[in-house]
């Protein structure tokens, strides 16, 4: 279980975070929800590690994630940045390897290799393979770091077994993977999540699309001005009231015709 | 056969009693000890050093003069071995010297090691501001060059001129003060000439003083040190000059036009080698300088 | 497309970028050991080296070539190898910890820094040897040199370090300001310098190979290697880190022990550069470029390979330097700005498309 408890974190005088908790288990996607500025990525940040908070404590397994080592972490939880700066023309192979580096010693060229492969292929950005990565168009680039985090998480495991199991679960942290992507590529990444829950791995994924939370996530969490404002099921957490108060839109709540799920349109 | 071993034998005896002869050793200005042989040929560093080694008549013996060697304008015609103080031993040796003669200062200290640890001589000349300091590098470099006779020959005819200058200007009473100043480059202010430098002892020379008491060494002249200083006639090198922008920009210096001498136009341009270069030029150079400091002195013959 | 092998040519293609820069290394120094102003030829070049072991060859040589090749050339070569080695890794390091292909030492402070310690040591030089006499004249400007560039940088970098993370942003910036502090240093140092200390400043500038014995590269020799041996095992590091920092760190690496391990060893191998040739430009800066474009940004081979280029160019220029115009020398760093300087801006103007660095 990755977990964070009554996090505060304050940038100088402004108090970002106001003591919201959250957890994502095994097995669940959880997505985070709200407005601009209501504190989402600051909390992403904190239980990804890199960011200690003022008060409150993020703990990964019962232990303080202040008490492991990066490279511990690193072989627990991977994190999907908003944007990737790499300005350095490396094949997109090397970009997916890098993922990859807190193995090393405890695999092979050729298991990284088969792993890196695989990964591709569920980010649906094999073709590119060879390509450099600042030749890609924002969308492709954002796809490839989605299987670069893949290949950390050792995320193919269950089909290569010198890959290393471990046993311990493994947690996807994703700031907003689906920002550049078009409508396709949108839905393709988070069905990745999705299958990444059903193999034993914690998704939490900030999304700004709520009807996308709503078809792919198991359970939403809603910040705003740096509290929870909501958690729970999909169901339970999307009713018109409440957008109309976080989201400060009034909107019409209706059924998904095949899934059941709630689908938000706005009045 | 018989002739060309006879011809081997000859040049052999040739060879044994050439390299012998004027084998001998000196002590050089570090307090080295150089020893000196054979029919040398020479590489000269230092526009004194060189001045005087074709005062001698030896200069076919020059293989290769420094930047610094500006007199006279056949020397400029030589090979050269670049600025005295960033000298580069290889290019040097591949010049094939027997002696490096280089006046104090010159360097860096390794290349002239490098120089000595692959077999070449150098015999470093001093360089005192002074007319005794003209005469002892007279005597160095004829020593050197194995040339004594050549040498005290110079030597007489030097010192008799330089007596004729200290008998011209040295009785005089009123001795006007001199601001001697360098400029070295076209951006930068010009540097006046303070204690302890070549400018102040050929002032002293040709009767005058230094107007500067404040420092030693060339340093930019401070409005203050100028006002203190008072200068009667100021002194420029034409080389400065016209890094200066010539007389009239030179007179228009704030520091320099409330001068006496600035407020009277009072001022000497001499060549800078001649002038400081403290050579075998030296007497001509002090009475030039002389004539203009006190144009009632008559000068003896040999100056004129 | 076969991932294997494309990723096994790639490192094949690698390996033989290795192999290639080495041996024109070796060439390069056996050029640089062979050619010069004095004659010696082949023959008596190994003449004279196997007779440092006892060998006797048959080709004869004069005590004269003798101490042209073993203390003149020798040490000269040596100190090409291991400066340009330096300033290579150095420049490599830094592009990759900035993230900014146009990084160069000189932005930490230390090329500056240096220079500002190396001008107050010459024109001041007469002073402090007076009150330090034990200390040899020919070490004071290295070391004043060296010193100064240290210092420079750990105020740098102390000024971009708060809660023990460095801010690389504000490290560029201090840099900036530092080196313009420097500046007006050496620019008040020049007004107070008289003509011959001018041109001792000028010429160190310029920086020069000349002069170096061994004793003065025994010295610097072993805190160079220090630098240019240990900056490739940061190579993963700055791999991850060209990412960005905090994804490095989400990838396990201890990011702030590298930057600071990167920053003192690219300050260390600068340093003692500068201080015992003055100021070479430009083989920081572009020889990762030239690397990068036939070797690609992979740091694993980008440090070893500039290395090596770096160590061969600097060897190069030096070989034009001391033959250009006999007998005298020109100030090495002129050479590398001639080269450096046009083709950067080729570079510059070639890589106008995508494409990135």
């Amino acid at each position: 279980m990755l977990r964070a408890d009554d996090i505060q974190v304050r940038y100088g005088s402004a108090e970002v975070l106001r003591g919201p908790s959250l957890s994502v288990a095994p097995g669940e996607v959880v997505a985070v929800l709200g407005p601009n500025g209501a504190g989402k990525s600051t909390l992403l940040a904190v239980l990804a590690g890199t960011l200690r908070p003022h008060r409150g404590e993020a703990a990964l397994d019962g232990r303080a994630l202040a008490d492991w080592s990066p490279r511990a972490l690193a072989l627990r939880r991977a994190v999907l940045p908003q944007s990737s700066e790499l300005a350095f023309g490396f094949p997109v192979l090397e970009v997916v390897l890098l993922g990859r580096s807190p193995h090393a010693g405890a695999t092979t060229r050729a298991a990284d290799l088969a792993i890196a492969e695989a990964c591709l292929a569920e980010a649906e950005v094999t073709h590119l393979a060879g390509r450099l990565y600042t030749t890609l168009s924002g969308g492709e680039r954002q796809r490839v770091q989605l299987a670069r985090v893949l290949a950390q998480i050792d995320f193919p495991k269950l089909d290569f077994p010198d890959a290393g199991q471990g046993g311990e679960a493994r947690y996807l942290l994703l700031d907003e993977p689906t920002s550049s992507l078009d409508l396709a590529h949108q839905h393709a990444t988070l069905r990745t999540a999705r299958r990444a829950a059903e193999r034993g791995i914690g998704v939490l994924a900030i999304l700004h699309d709520l009807n996308l939370a709503a078809m792919y996530a198991d359970r939403l969490v809603v910040l705003s001005r740096g509290e929870l404002a909501a958690e729970g099921t999909p169901a339970e957490v999307l009713t018109e009231a409440l957008v109309r108060e976080a989201f400060d839109l009034p909107v019409h709540v209706t059924r998904h015709p095949t899934r059941g799920c709630p689908q938000i349109s706005p009045i | 056969m018989t002739r060309r071993f006879l011809a081997a034998v000859v040049v052999l005896a040739a060879l044994c009693g050439v390299g012998n002869a004027g084998a001998q050793s000196l002590v050089d200005a570090t307090g080295k000890e150089v020893t000196v042989t054979g029919d040398r040929r020479v590489v000269a560093v230092g526009g004194s050093v060189t001045e005087i080694v074709y005062a001698l008549g030896l200069e076919d013996r020059l293989l290769a003069v420094d930047s610094t060697s500006l007199y006279p304008a056949a020397a400029t015609e030589l090979p050269n071995v670049g600025y005295m103080r960033q000298l580069s031993a290889e290019p040097i040796l591949a010049l094939g010297p027997e002696l490096v003669l280089a006046i104090e200062d010159s360097g860096p200290p390794a290349a002239l090691d490098q120089l000595r640890d692959a077999g070449v001589p150098v015999v470093i000349v001093p360089d005192p501001y002074t007319p005794e300091g003209v005469l002892a590098k007279i005597d160095m470099v004829a020593t050197a060059l194995g040339v004594e006779e050549k040498g005290r020959a110079l030597h007489s005819k030097v010192a008799a001129e330089l007596a004729a200058v200290r008998e011209a200007f040295g009785g005089i009473g009123e001795r006007p003060r001199v601001l001697f100043l360098l400029a070295v480059s076209k951006s930068r202010a010009a540097l006046a000439a303070g204690r302890d430098t070549s400018a102040e002892g050929i002032i002293a020379l040709a009767g005058g003083i230094n107007a500067i008491d404040g420092f030693e060494s060339y340093k930019p002249l401070s409005p203050e040190a100028a006002v203190a200083a008072a200068p009667e006639v100021l002194l420029v090198g034409s080389r400065s000059l016209d890094l200066m922008g010539g007389m009239d920009s030179l007179l228009a210096i704030p520091e320099i036009a409330l001068t006496p001498a600035g407020r009277e136009r009072r001022v000497v341009v001499i060549d800078t080698l001649l002038l400081l270069g403290f050579g075998p030029r030296t007497a001509q150079a002090a009475a030039q300088l002389g004539r203009q400091l006190h144009p009632s002195v008559t000068l003896p013959a040999a100056l004129q | 497309m076969d991932l294997s092998s494309f990723a096994q040519a790639r490192h094949r293609r690698g390996l033989a970028a290795l192999w290639l820069f080495g041996l024109g290394l070796a060439g390069t120094f056996l050029l640089a050991v062979g050619y010069g102003a004095v004659e010696i030829g082949p023959g008596q070049s190994i003449a004279i080296l196997a007779a440092q072991t006892g060998l006797d060859l048959p080709w004869e040589f004069t005590r004269q070539q003798e101490a042209v090749l073993l203390a003149i050339r020798l040490p000269r070569a040596v100190a090409g190898v291991l400066v340009g080695g330096a300033l290579a890794a150095s420049g490599a390091a830094l592009q990759g910890l900035f993230r900014n292909p146009l990084a160069d030492p000189a932005l930490i402070g230390v090329s500056n820094g240096a220079a500002l310690a190396a001008v107050v040591a010459i024109v001041l030089g007469a002073g402090i040897v007076r009150l330090v006499p034990a200390l040899p004249r020919d070490l004071l400007l290295p070391l004043a040199a060296f010193g100064g560039g240290l210092a420079t940088t750990f105020l740098v970098y102390r000024i971009a370090s708060r809660d023990g993370r460095t801010d690389v942003a504000t490290m560029l910036l201090a840099g900036v300001a530092m080196n313009a502090m420097a500046g007006a240093g050496i620019g008040f140092m020049v007004f107070l310098s008289d003509d011959q200390q001018l041109r001792d400043l000028n010429y160190w500038l310029l920086g020069s190979l000349g002069g170096i014995t061994w004793d003065r590269l025994v010295l610097v020799a072993p805190l160079m290697l220090i630098g240019i041996l240990s900056l490739p095992f940061f190579a993963r590091p700055l791999n991850a880190m060209l990412l960005g920092e905090s994804e490095a760190v989400h990838l396990g690496f201890s990011v702030e022990r590298s930057k600071r391990a990167i920053v003192v060893l690219a300050a260390l191998a600068t340093g003692t550069s500068v201080a015992i040739t003055g100021v070479i430009g430009f083989v920081g800066l572009v020889v990762p470029h030239l690397v990068r474009l036939t070797a690609g940004p992979d740091h694993r081979l980008l440090l070893p390979i500039s290395i090596l280029f770096g160590a061969s160019l600097v060897l190069i220029a030096d070989l034009f330097a001391r033959t250009l115009v006999l007998p005298a020398e020109l100030p090495i760093g002129i050479v590398t700005a001639c080269v450096g300087g046009p083709f950067f801006l080729w570079l510059l103007l070639r890589r106008r498309g995508p494409g990135g660095w």
